[in-house]
């Protein structure tokens, strides 16, 4: 597969570790699994293989992962959940890389999502010069899924419509597939290791209730935000880092930035400083993905435009963007953020946290 | 390992050494289980345990065949000697609970079955006070303690060490992994082995100085010489005692000890007693860290493992069971959840063990079992049902017995007696809620009233076993007309304790509160104080005889305070009203409401000055007063006539007071309308000042006697002429005052009045209807009109 790509699946981009484990890995498997649920674990979280490193790619709960990792044996389908940007998709890759080697198998979901691009659709052409049969079908990642015997990933699963969504649940309590067109040859039977990744946003806007009959076919796993400022800076650091490489961009990243930005983040979304002091939440989503953005973009104007030296006010100026979207009073919040904790910081820390402070005159 | 064991340490078990250790963790069903097969193949002839050996008298209450668990000792020490602190004298109090996952309680029952002797040899609880050193260990600043504290145990420095390095969330996982569902599999020696390598390491990560600050030093010191002394009787002892001490103890035998210098106490001063516990006090995460969390579910495996033959498969089964129970519950809060969700449960709990190297699932695995299969949706604190279901449960809810009454407290005993015939549960901690009709007749359950006063007196003694949510307030005087009290109550370790520190007061709950009623009435120097004391035993439905009624009497005589005597009057004279509806009284507080009522006429004229912030209370008391005046002595009419008038001759009266004086004596001679009238003349038409005070003085007659305006026509009359009279300004400034007094009006009355004054000006009361006019707007026509004439004559 081509190398060069602004965002290789995770199979690719982690292919020599994943090597690693399957040639170490002993225990044992359920069928069709790449790797065992301990090597699984191994991949996501870090550790050894066979004497090589494997670095840990999901930070926060343990547990909740190896909860994942076990509801995906069984014949429950799972649903990650949580706020925008607690890196759901992520793990739905990685899970979905490490135990089928194919993190690709995706529905999107959107308001305009159908039941067709869930189960089936047709080529017309050949339809219409072959009648309905196998070669005219064009099968959906969930069927692929029940055929191959690997995971059908669904994204955004909420921004579907309701009724969309459970067509889903004849697929997961039965493992069959009935496509009357094809006739006695129409019932597509899962092949063991098929089974589904969904994940959901609880606090954007556009999103649908699931109904009742499909929650119980899924098992929920919360995903939190990272409530650690020094873990959260770790994560920018290396997302940026990645990110940064992809796009041919050989700027060295700034701790000291990250610390900010991470503390800025973690902050707003506490509500509360470090010194105790109360600040009040933004309405927009202060997820750790939104702060990776806002280092990336501040990181490409200092590669670009700049001296190669990421730049505070760039900074302010990018965190401006990606807080104040939807709701007028975030200027506000942000501005008394400034003017409340980091003064208070500058004032006390002095260096880049007054550097910091200064910029605030940008926040307009 | 080797390295860390000193060398030549022998785990042996079968060997014929005269000393074993047995390192335990409270409440650990593995180190129950080990200790069992320990003692059998040790076969030891003592068992020496760690606990305040002043309680070895009650060794056999614990292990009796009617004793129920959970159950614990009960210490209390009264540092009336000053060992403790030299300028306060404190009480302590601590807990030893016992379950059947209790390695301690495991010792005792083993001995009892081999007849082999068995003693605590710990420093007993006064001398464990008295040395330590400062607000630590038993005498941290807690409300009560647990003597069974494993916090060293599971709190050391190296325990997070250990978490990081195995990658498990929290001590309790690590713990259950390692020790409680691995150490079932490993052989007694195994066992012991992996025990001491862990104490050890917690104990060498622990600096020495706290060890002698909380009085570790000197209770091992203790506990080595005990162990040395039993050793010229006994060829082989078993210590069981705290993981933690058991490194110092083996150290210690090794040299040479003092014999222990031991305080004196009364029994009054020091004591224990064996009372009922509760599983939800034992929980370390909501009792008094008392040992392991989940004390219901540790308890179960321990049961499970006594019945079983072997351990295999008995945590697999307890999670299932779990499980079910746990879907049980939650179908009952309407969160209906099916087998299926059971299964998925169950098939998650099993994974996981698998995927963490546990041979089977602990606690940690069920509640991840529950997190990931039974909560739907985002977990938040609302959809987080299941999973407090499941620590709930994991909790319990069952509460002990002590089934040798012998040692047992008479007053817990009469609190089970009365429990049993007003038919109240406490043999579950869970709160239970019941409805008193007050009057209903007696039957064999006894009276409602009969009850009610079994809570009251509960209630009294402060063992937080009962809380009235419903009902008439006496102290109050609220709600009066309530036939009905709703009380909630669940018995709890706390209520056992609080009956043990009644212990001296009687051997009945009636004798207790009598005696704790009668030592608080000491205390009291004011009427009111005293006077709700006497409202508490009217509830309790107890009298206070011999040397305490003259003492009411010499509080009253002794208190000068009008309103502490007023708030005594009302209370004193409420209870002779509820006399014959509750069909109880004591005789004496008829005598203690004449006595406040004799006091307060004698004080009445004094009143005639009371500041301004306290004429609202002042007239409040001179109109019960002239209530009780009639109700109960009418032969006093005359008496309190005399003070209300020599309070209306005093110089510089409060003038509400002074209005009210004058109300009383209107109501009781219609005469006094003129002095009345005449008073309000002299206000309304005095000075600035003074006629401010005329609104307050309105305020304090229609108080007491508002019918003045109403029935007499010519009081309306000269109050409209006096008002009339003022200036704009003057009347501006009076005008809230007024608005205040007349306030007292129904809206009805005002009308009236209305009608009265606006007949007088030739208009009819529907004035009162009409909206009122916007000051600024009558400004804006008075000027328009007054353009306009200048116009107009401009225009001639």
């Amino acid at each position: 597969m081509e190398t060069n790509l602004i965002k290789p699946p995770v199979e690719l981009r982690y292919a020599d570790e994943l090597a690693a484990l399957k040639s170490s890995d002993t225990g044992k498997r359920p069928e069709n699994w790449q790797l065992s649920p301990k090597a699984v674990r191994t991949f996501i979280l870090g550790g050894k293989a066979g004497g090589r490193d494997i670095s840990r790619k999901f930070y926060g709960n343990d547990a909740l992962v190896e909860r994942c990792i076990i509801t995906l044996a069984g014949n429950r389908g799972l649903m990650l959940v949580g706020e925008p940007g607690t890196a759901k998709t992520m793990l739905s890759e990685l899970l979905s890389a490490a135990i089928c080697g194919k993190s690709t198998n995706t529905v999107q979901g959107t308001a305009g999502t159908t039941e067709d691009m869930i189960k089936y659709s047709w080529n017309y052409a050949l339809l219409l010069s072959k009648g309905p049969c196998r070669e005219a079908l064009v099968p959906s990642p969930l069927l692929i899924g029940m055929e191959q015997g690997i995971f059908a990933r669904f994204e955004e699963i909420t921004r579907t419509p309701a009724e969309i969504q459970d067509s889903l649940i004849s697929v997961m309590s039965d493992q069959i597939l009935n496509i009357p067109e094809l006739g006695d040859d129409g019932l597509v039977f899962a092949k063991p290791g098929f089974n589904i990744i969904g994940t959901a946003n609880t606090r954007d806007k556009g999103v649908n209730e699931m109904s009742g009959a499909l929650k119980r076919r899924f098992n929920f796993e919360t995903v939190a935000p990272v409530r650690d400022v020094r873990l959260e800076r770790e994560i920018i650091l290396r997302e940026a880092a990645d990110l940064a490489r992809a796009g041919h961009i050989d700027c060295a990243p700034d701790k000291d930035v990250a610390e900010l930005l991470a503390v800025t983040y973690h902050e707003l979304r506490e509500g509360v400083t470090a010194e105790g002091t109360m600040v009040e939440q933004p309405a927009a989503v202060m997820s750790t993905a939104e702060a990776v953005s806002v280092y990336f973009q501040t990181l490409c104007h200092a590669w670009y435009y700049g001296s190669g030296k990421m730049e505070l006010p760039v900074l302010t100026e990018n965190l401006l963007g990606a807080v104040c979207k939807e709701n007028r009073d975030d200027l506000g919040r942000l501005k008394s953020y400034f003017q409340t904790a980091v003064k208070a910081k500058g004032m006390k820390e002095g260096g880049i946290w007054n550097e910091y402070y200064q910029t605030a005159k940008y926040l307009r | 390992m080797e390295r860390i064991l000193p060398d030549g340490e022998v785990f042996a078990i079968s060997g014929s050494e005269p000393v074993l250790f047995f390192p335990v963790r409270h409440h650990s069903p593995v180190c129950s289980y080990q200790l069992v097969r320990t003692i059998t193949a040790y076969a030891p002839d003592c068992i020496l345990i760690e606990g305040p050996e002043n309680a070895n008298e009650l060794i056999p209450v614990l292990t009796d065949e009617g004793t129920q668990l959970p159950a614990a000792i009960y210490y209390f020490y009264k540092d009336k000697k000053h060992y403790i602190d030299e300028e306060e004298e404190r009480d302590y109090a601590c807990y030893y609970p016992f379950l059947e996952s209790s390695p301690e309680m495991t010792a005792l029952r083993e001995a009892r079955k081999r007849g082999i002797t068995a003693k605590f040899i710990d420093l007993p609880y006064s001398e464990i006070l008295i040395h330590t050193k400062t607000a630590a260990g038993l005498r941290s600043e807690q409300e009560r303690h647990s003597y069974a504290d494993d916090s060293r145990l599971a709190g050391g420095l190296y325990y997070q060490k250990l978490c990081e390095k195995t990658g498990l969330r929290s001590f309790e996982e690590f713990w259950e992994k390692y020790f409680e569902i691995r150490g079932l599999r490993l052989s007694p020696e195994g066992f012991l082995r992996q025990m001491m390598t862990y104490c050890r390491l917690t104990r060498d990560s622990t600096p020495p100085a706290q060890n002698e600050l909380d009085g570790t030093d000197s209770r091992e010191q203790h506990m080595a010489y005990r162990i040395r002394e039993h050793m010229e009787t006994y060829g082989k002892i078993l210590v069981v005692t705290g993981g933690y001490h058991t490194p110092a103890l083996q150290t210690l035998m090794k040299e040479k000890l003092k014999k222990p210098k031991l305080h004196k106490f009364p029994s009054e001063e020091e004591n224990c007693y064996p009372i009922a516990y509760s599983y939800e006090a034992a929980d370390a995460l909501r009792g008094y860290a008392s040992g392991m969390p989940h004390p219901g579910f540790y308890d179960s495996i321990t049961k499970r493992l006594r019945e079983a033959d072997s351990p295999e498969g008995i945590y697999q089964e307890a999670a299932l069971h779990l499980l079910t129970e746990c879907a049980r519950e939650c179908s009952k809060k309407d969160l209906p959840l099916s087998i299926a969700d059971v299964t998925a449960a169950q098939t998650l709990t099993q994974g996981l063990a698998a995927l963490r190297d546990t041979p089977e699932p602990g606690f940690a695995e069920i509640a991840d079992g529950v997190t990931g299969a039974l909560i739907k949706g985002e977990k938040t604190a609302s959809s987080s049902l299941p999973l407090d279901v499941l620590y709930k449960l994991a909790t319990g809810s069952g509460i002990g017995n002590i089934g040798d009454t012998t040692h047992v407290p008479p007053l817990i005993l009469d609190f089970e007696k009365q429990c049993r015939k007003f038919k109240c549960r406490i043999d579950i901690s869970l709160p239970q809620e019941t409805k008193i009709p007050l009057f209903s007749a007696a039957s064999r359950t006894g009276s409602g009233l009969e009850k009610s006063r079994f809570f009251h007196r509960m209630r009294y003694l402060e063992t937080a076993f009962c809380k009235c949510i419903k009902g008439s307030d006496l102290h109050g005087n609220t709600d009066r007309s309530m036939v009905y009290e709703t009380w909630k109550y669940s018995r709890s370790p706390q209520t056992d304790a609080a009956l043990v520190d009644h212990t001296t007061d009687g051997t009945t709950l009636m004798e207790a509160c009598q005696t704790a009623a009668a030592r608080q009435l000491r205390t009291q120097r004011r009427t009111e104080a005293a006077a709700s004391a006497a409202v508490d035993c009217f509830l309790m439905g107890i009298t206070l005889t011999g040397k305490d009624i003259p003492r009411t009497d010499e509080i009253i005589a002794g208190d000068g305070d009008f309103f502490s005597l007023g708030m005594g009057l009302q209370k004193f004279d409420m209870l002779r009203e509820l006399r014959a509806l509750y069909g109880f009284g004591d005789a004496a507080n008829d005598v203690h409401l004449a006595l406040c009522y004799h006091k307060l006429l004698s004080l009445l004229p004094s009143m005639a000055n009371v500041q301004p912030e306290q004429a609202g209370d002042c007239i409040k008391i001179m109109r019960l007063l002239y209530g009780v005046t009639g109700r109960t002595f009418p032969e006093r009419q005359e008496d309190f006539k005399e003070a209300l008038i020599s309070l209306t001759l005093a110089p510089d009266k409060e003038p509400s007071v002074h209005g009210a004086a004058l109300g009383l004596l209107y109501a009781l001679d219609t005469a006094y309308l003129t002095k009345a009238e005449g008073a309000m003349q002299g206000y309304l038409q005095g000075s600035g000042e003074m006629k401010k005070r005329g609104a307050y003085y309105l305020k304090g007659l229609f108080e007491t006697a508002r019918d003045i305006a109403l029935s007499d026509r010519r009081f309306i009359e000269l109050t409209d002429l006096l008002l009339a009279e003022l200036d704009r300004d003057d009347f501006m400034e009076i005008l809230p005052s007024l608005r205040l007094a007349f306030g007292f009006f129904t809206p009805q009355e005002t009308q009236v009045i209305a009608e009265r004054a606006a007949a007088l000006h030739g208009q009819n009361g529907r004035l009162l209807d009409e909206q009122a006019l916007d000051e600024a707007l009558i400004a804006f026509g008075a000027q328009l009109d007054a353009e306009i004439f200048r116009e107009m004559r401009q225009l001639s």
